[in-house]
């Protein structure tokens, strides 16, 4: 029996303004299936088969092709994740400043191989190609929110103030300012906005948080 | 394509069409360019790099991919320069790097391109020592087909035809790099219709199929062409067989017709020929009631005798005959010269059930041909789903409208064709007419197609019953309607296997082989010249006049050849009480069905891959099928059977062979006049003949009518309508196919499922105009408002009946 | 002289908003453009300035703009954010610091190439520059230099920013737009350009941030003042960023023409611990490397060309004398592999089967014939092992893993023959 129309039961984050003026916002549907991973990602925690077939039935493609399009990008987890994605750059620059050995730290102070996540849940850690950072080797991103010549002793401070601190909200200038060093360029004034999950933090995808 | 341009290959000068690909050029020209990825009925995409080759194009040699290269004027290309052999040993090496040694226990090995290429452009040996890529291997993909991701060379011809060629992108490419792997999606096989085309065009063995998976080594094979007998698309298949088994069918690149796809029902619905149930003796009533077995010359005898008495009673008009569509040309002018020469009848019939006037059918002009789609302007399409009933069909279609046709759907419920169609309606079966009319003037929901079809032709309407509870006249209605617009053709569709062959050979109550009327006195006394014996002036009844008939005793016997009519007839009851009724039912059959089982004597048919022959297609193509294996015991072929059944009342048809039939038939038949095996085995006729063709002629050249039917309205609508994998006999005998009949279900649309309270997953039970079901409720967003569909020849939906009321009843 | 970093040096603490954009002259380009000048005239700017593409490529912008068919429409603009290549940030800083000045020359490039529809691709790992530009699409959109009938002409533009996932192939156009459509980010098949069959096949024009950064000068000054600025072949100011073994590390905004040792140590400060430059990277990971024989030549885009590398996203990558290369060599290598979109099989396997064996000989598992395996292998992917490379491959990535393998075995052979057992790898 072939029944080609998908049934997607009415759920909320699928009917909500924000999803709507993603959709609209480009000439053809089906190049949402983007933003609304996203979107997807931040309802569930990390993109569950569920957000699939939900983003699917949203831009008129089948499960699997909008599964081949978030497993293709590094950036779209098919796994739940810790609280804290902690992502070190060890492309050339970072690795030729010791990135490998911010590595091995952010590893043993987390206790998390790379590659996987904590049993807790606190902490999920990776290696991470070059992430625009090179002037403030080594770098690293918590929730993709960046800290600049972050050196291994450094590394574990940072993971030990995540562990104890819990900030609901992760802010890029606030870590700068307690593990940070060597910055790319001049960063001009701080800013309030920050992540809340692993996930980049973007207003029009709704990921956005703020802490002073 | 475009003007003539001329390009160097391998320092020869050679004229081609300008915007022919490269690879395609060479290949012509005789220098085959190895490739994995390019597949010539697909777009190309030039990912493997097998292609590689060097072009001039008067900036100096460039290393590019031939697939993607249309030639130009004046390109000078080197196929087998040292950059070019090289790239083409690296690039073997590369894929050989992953690739598993599997080939001792691969299904591919032997008939395998990737062995093929590698022993005439590859290294003798890899350099690799690190560690391969390792997967589960094989993982079920779906019932049918299996998948091993190791040999996987990443070419993408499977998803890229599930995306731009089936419509079913059930599988796609997850990960990225190196870890790049073939998939589905958690509970959602791959469950399409064409699935098992992605086995045959697989370079490697990474798909391979269930049903064929370690049955046979390509050099066991022996192998012939032949015609699909499924549906009456006519796919032109390579039919294989070891040791007098058939294992395989594959597809054939006929251009006008298949180009080279099958759908799996058509690919795997091979296995029934070599079924155990297959009948191998005659079968005849004994005294307890019994069907036993016994000679042939026993039965003959049976049925001679009971023959002379039932005529000598109550005349020739007393008998009738059911089926043929299920048999070759041959076969059938052999039943239907049976029923009129020797027997005396008009009362015969190769439709079951659906309904359509035969000379609509037969010969209605201007005929569209497949091909013609291609060059559309406009389609439309008021018929069956072609999904489900004319899968091939399907994929033509969809690649016209891919190509820019505009197509136009209208049917009850939403089809595998309307995401690519341009206008789609939906109604309720019944109000038909109403949407016929707003088509005629263009209004309301029908303005749009209606503006598509003032815009300009050519036009191909695409017409039959969408249902089993449509009026069949609407469909000419339609037809009639189509056929007044500028260039336009119709091709009126029609689903069994060789139906269109066996009306062409005269099985239906109002017409003559060759597409001749039995109404046209020049057309009797011509063929009663050819039989030498007058031929029955009286139209016959059709199948419904036949059932009814032999229920209420004013027809006393019946031949069924190769026909369940308790299956297929709409009023299951009717079917039922008339073979009960009869005085002397013979079958000829391949198995014991619901209906030959009832049978008086049965005679062991010899079926597709065991005759030869010819059959005919919803063009009127005409092509030849071929014999490969001998049938089962005793089993005979069907003209055969009739012209012994004609000796045995001491006359004859005349037939020796089918050889001999068919040249009977190229004499007596005007529309197939002059058609010759030979000219169907060789040259262009191998693509099969339209007939009449160029030494035939069609006397009746039918024009659609519209009679003006009125639309009906009911409360709830039955939508009856079919589904690919059905109950049907040979699916039923074929086990890989089998296990995917679908499940009986009732489908409403929600809102009326809201409205009537009738939600999914509920027992209702479905009462129609011959009997009832008890079936489990889904919705379906794509039906027609008002409408109920069950799809039909489930055996718990056969009796329901083809009325249009239907009436539901929640139970739990 | 400075073109693109001017207003952030000067207002650190408000460059990015758009009170700070318009009190220094900000949008006066974009309105001169579109009220004053026609979409012609705007792209004859764009032609006589000469500037070549400052996303890798290296094409010249107006030349591109000029391959647009003319009777089909609608044509799309979109700007290539998806800075990857390793060794690059010079895009980041533009969006984070300046976005206005994007915004603007994305304006007056649509205006030229009569666009109204634009798009923003920003990789998925730049949250913050991607708030920027978001915020300065709304500040922009309020104050009337988007949407609807900008500035009364008529001219309507949308802009919509689109957040990448994750993936460097992305930075390649065609694979860019594939993104953009929805799809995997592979890159397509080149013919057709995008110029002719683009986004959802209708003409589109991809420009890297910092080519459409420098349009509103241009509008300003006129293309012949920019042409006039630099070398021939090289024109304009082009922002570099250097990291790596120097003390300054950073993005700084040049006239080409000096040399890399004059770049090195007069803006990076030179070596710490004033070591020797053993080698660098002239042009990005993609770039064949350079040792110190190539210290004193111009940066100049036909300079570096013709000395067999590229200049390509404009990063310079210092490596001194404590450099293991062999490690350095795997971690450029590394990159590609991972970041292979895997359509194509010499990239998809051979990136692999290079990263393999670089990482075995690291383990100190190497054996003497892996060599020349290396370069054969090498081979296959880029025939001829040269620069700009042939490429059995369907876009550069393939050829680009090449350059660290060659670049080692080239300039430092013995020390890779020194992490080879003499006995092979089983001793």
């Amino acid at each position: 029996m072939w029944i080609d129309e998908k049934l997607v039961p009415p759920m909320t984050w699928t009917t909500s303004d924000r999803v709507e003026r993603i959709l609209s916002s480009y000439p053809d549907r089906k190049s949402a299936v983007m933003p609304l991973l996203y979107v997807a990602m931040a309802e569930y925690g990390y993109v569950t088969d569920e957000a699939i077939r939900e983003v699917a039935g949203l831009v008129g493609m089948t499960s699997v092709q909008v599964s081949s399009v978030a497993t293709f990008y590094t950036m779209y987890k098919r796994e739940e994740l810790g609280k804290y994605l902690l992502s070190v750059c060890t492309s050339i620059s970072c690795s030729l400043l010791g990135g490998r050995d911010v590595l091995h730290a952010v590893e043993d102070e987390t206790g998390v191989p790379a590659g996987e996540t904590g049993p807790e849940r606190d902490f999920s850690v990776e290696h991470v190609e070059c992430i625009g950072a090179c002037g403030g080797a080594p770098a690293v991103q918590v929730n993709y929110e960046l800290i600049e010549g972050v050196g291994p002793d450094k590394a574990r401070e940072l993971v030990r103030w995540l562990r104890h601190a819990a900030p609901a909200v992760v802010r890029g200038d606030e870590m700068q300012t307690l593990f940070g060093g060597q910055r790319s360029f001049d960063w001009g004034p701080s800013e309030a906005a920050g992540a809340t999950g692993p996930l980049p933090s973007l207003g029009s995808i709704g990921t956005m948080g703020e802490s002073k | 394509m475009g003007d003539p341009v001329k390009v160097t290959i391998d320092g020869t000068e050679h004229e081609v069409d300008g915007g022919t690909l490269l690879i395609q050029a060479a290949q012509d020209a005789g220098t085959y360019i190895p490739r994995f990825c390019w597949h010539k009925r697909m777009k190309p995409v030039g990912m493997c790099r097998m292609c590689l080759v060097e072009v001039d194009t008067g900036r100096g040699p460039m290393l590019t991919t031939s697939c993607t290269t249309p030639c130009s004027d004046g390109m000078v290309v080197d196929t087998k320069s040292d950059i070019v052999t090289k790239a083409q040993e690296g690039i073997l090496e590369f894929l050989l790097i992953n690739h598993p040694l599997d080939c001792p226990v691969c299904d591919r090995g032997g008939e395998c391109p990737l062995q093929d290429q590698t022993m005439a452009y590859g290294p003798g040996e890899s350099r690799f020592v690190e560690e391969k890529r390792h997967y589960e291997k094989p993982i079920d993909i779906s019932e049918l087909v299996l998948l091993d991701r190791e040999r996987c060379i990443l070419c993408a011809r499977c998803t890229r035809f599930s995306d731009e060629i089936s419509g079913d992108p059930l599988i796609e490419f997850q990960d990225r790099g190196n870890g790049t792997q073939v998939l589905t999606f958690p509970d959602e096989p791959f469950k399409s219709y064409f699935s098992g085309n992605t086995v045959q065009i697989c370079p490697v063995g990474a798909l391979t199929a269930r049903p064929y998976r370690f049955r046979a080594r390509p050099w066991d094979l022996e192998a012939v062409e032949a015609t699909c007998p499924h549906c009456s698309v006519g796919c032109r298949i390579n039919v294989q067989s070891s040791q007098n088994q058939v294992l395989r069918f594959l597809g054939v690149d006929n251009e006008p017709t298949n180009q080279g796809w099958l759908c799996d029902k058509g690919r795997f619905g091979f296995e029934y020929i070599g079924s155990p149930d297959r009948l191998t003796t005659p079968l005849v009533r004994g005294e307890g009631g019994e069907l036993e077995e016994t000679t042939w010359a026993a039965a003959l005898q049976v049925v001679a005798q009971w023959l002379q008495d039932v005529i000598a009673e109550d005349g020739p008009d007393s008998v009738a005959g059911l089926g043929g569509a299920r048999g070759t040309n041959e076969d059938a002018y052999a039943f239907g010269k049976l029923l009129r020469a020797v027997i005396g009848t008009n009362n015969l019939d190769a439709q079951l059930e659906d309904g359509l006037n035969p000379q609509f059918l037969a010969a209605a002009t201007p005929r569209a041909s497949i091909p013609d789609l291609d060059a559309a302007q406009t389609i439309l399409l008021w018929g069956p789903d072609l999904k489900e009933e004319l899968p091939v069909l399907y994929l033509r279609v969809r690649q016209a409208a891919q190509n820019g046709a505009n197509l136009i759907v209208i049917h009850p419920r939403r089809t595998g064709l309307h995401d690519v169609a341009t206008a789609t309606v939906a109604y309720a079966p019944g109000r038909g007419p109403e949407i016929l009319d707003r088509l005629r003037s263009g209004t309301g929901d029908l303005a749009a197609a209606r503006k598509l079809l003032m815009g300009g032709g050519p036009i191909v309407g695409l017409i039959g019953r969408p249902g089993l509870t449509e009026d069949p006249m609407l469909a000419e209605a339609v037809a009639a309607f189509v056929r007044d617009l500028p260039d336009a053709k119709i091709m009126p569709l029609a689903r069994r296997s060789n139906l269109f062959g066996a009306l062409d050979m005269g099985l239906a109550p109002s017409l003559l082989p060759g597409r001749a009327a039995i109404a046209s006195p020049e057309a009797r006394s011509a063929l009663a010249v050819e039989w030498a014996t007058p031929i029955p002036e009286a139209t016959g009844r059709d199948a419904a006049g036949i059932i009814a008939g032999l229920a209420d005793g004013t027809l006393r016997s019946l031949f069924l050849f190769g026909a369940d009519p308790i299956r297929d007839f709409p009023d299951q009851a009717a079917a039922r009480a008339a073979l009960e009724a009869a005085n002397l039912v013979v079958a000829v059959d391949q198995f014991l069905t619901d209906s030959s089982r009832l049978a008086d004597v049965v005679f062991p048919a010899e079926g597709f891959t065991e005759v030869e022959g010819t059959v005919t297609n919803l063009e009127g193509r005409v092509q030849k099928v071929a014999r490969l294996v001998a049938g089962p015991g005793q089993s005979r072929p069907p003209w055969a059977i009739f012209e012994d059944i004609a000796a045995a009342v001491g006359s004859s048809l005349g037939a020796v062979s089918a050889a001999s039939i068919h040249k009977e038939i190229a004499q007596v038949a005007p529309a197939y006049r002059g058609l010759s095996w030979e000219q169907l085995e060789l040259g262009p006729g191998r693509e099969g003949v339209i007939v009449p063709g160029e030494t035939g002629e069609q006397p009746l050249r039918y024009v659609p009518v519209d009679i003006g039917i009125a639309p009906r309205a009911a409360r709830l609508a039955l939508h009856s309508a079919r589904t690919l994998y059905d109950d049907g006999v040979h699916v039923r005998f074929s086990r890989s196919l089998a296990q995917l009949t679908a499940e009986p279900f009732a489908f409403v649309n929600p809102e009326d499922g809201a409205r009537l309270g009738i939600a999914a997953g509920s027992l209702v039970r479905v009462t129609g105009s011959s009997g009832a079901a008890d079936l489990e409720v889904q919705h379906d967003p794509g039906l027609a408002a008002g409408a109920v569909y069950v799809p039909f020849n489930l055996e718990e939906t056969v009796g329901i009946g083809d009325g249009l009321d239907v009436k539901l009843e929640v139970i739990s | 002289m400075k073109i693109l970093t001017t207003r952030m040096e000067a207002h650190p603490s408000d460059s990015h908003t758009i009170e700070r954009y318009v009190a220094t002259d900000g949008y006066k380009a974009a309105r001169k453009a579109i009220l004053d000048m026609s979409p012609g005239e705007c792209h004859e700017e764009v032609k006589a300035s000469n500037i070549r593409g400052r996303g890798g490529a290296g094409f010249p912008c107006g030349v591109k703009w000029g391959f647009l068919p003319p009777d089909v429409r609608p044509r799309y603009l979109v700007i290539n954010g998806d800075e990857s290549e390793p060794g690059t940030f010079k895009d980041r800083q533009l969006l984070e610091r300046d976005p206005h000045q994007v915004i603007e020359g994305i304006i007056i490039s649509a205006y030229a190439i009569d666009c109204n529809q634009a798009f923003i691709y920003i990789r998925g790992e730049y949250p913050k520059p991607a708030r920027r530009i978001e915020q300065a699409l709304a500040e922009a959109y309020d104050a009337g230099y988007l949407g609807k009938n900008i500035f009364g002409s008529g001219f309507d533009l949308e802009v919509t920013l689109h957040l990448g996932g994750g993936a460097y192939i992305c930075g390649e156009e065609t694979a860019l737009l594939n993104s953009l459509e929805g799809k995997r980010g592979e890159p397509r098949i080149k013919p057709p350009f995008p110029a002719v069959e683009g986004l959802y096949g209708k003409p589109t024009i991809v420009n890297n941030v910092e080519t459409i950064s420098n349009m509103p000068w241009i509008v300003t000054n006129g293309g012949a003042a920019y042409a006039a600025i630099g070398p021939e072949g090289s024109v304009g100011t082009r922002m570099f960023s250097l990291s790596g073994h120097v003390r300054k590390p950073g993005n700084y905004e040049i006239v080409m023409g000096m040399t890399f040792r004059e770049f090195i140590e007069d803006y990076g400060g030179g070596v710490p611990g004033d070591r020797a430059v053993k080698c660098f990277i002239p042009g990005g990971a993609s770039a064949p490397w350079f040792t110190g024989d190539q210290l004193d030549l111009p940066i100049t885009i036909d300079d570096v060309g013709n000395a067999g590398s590229m200049l390509g996203s404009g990063a310079i990558v210092v490596m001194d004398e404590t450099t293991n290369v062999v490690e350095a060599a795997h971690s450029i290598v590394s990159f590609f592999a991972h970041e292979s979109c895997g359509q194509c099989t010499p990239c998809r396997e051979g990136t692999s089967w290079l990263e393999m064996v670089l990482a075995r000989i690291l383990r100190g598992q190497g054996r003497p014939v892996d060599l020349e395996l290396l370069l054969d292998v090498s081979d296959n992917i880029a025939p001829g092992l040269g620069w700009p490379p042939k490429m059995t491959t369907i876009c550069p990535l393939g050829p680009s893993a090449v350059s660290p393998v060659t670049s080692i075995l080239r300039h430092f052979r013995d020390e890779v023959e020194a992490m080879i057992p003499a006995g092979g790898p089983h001793g």
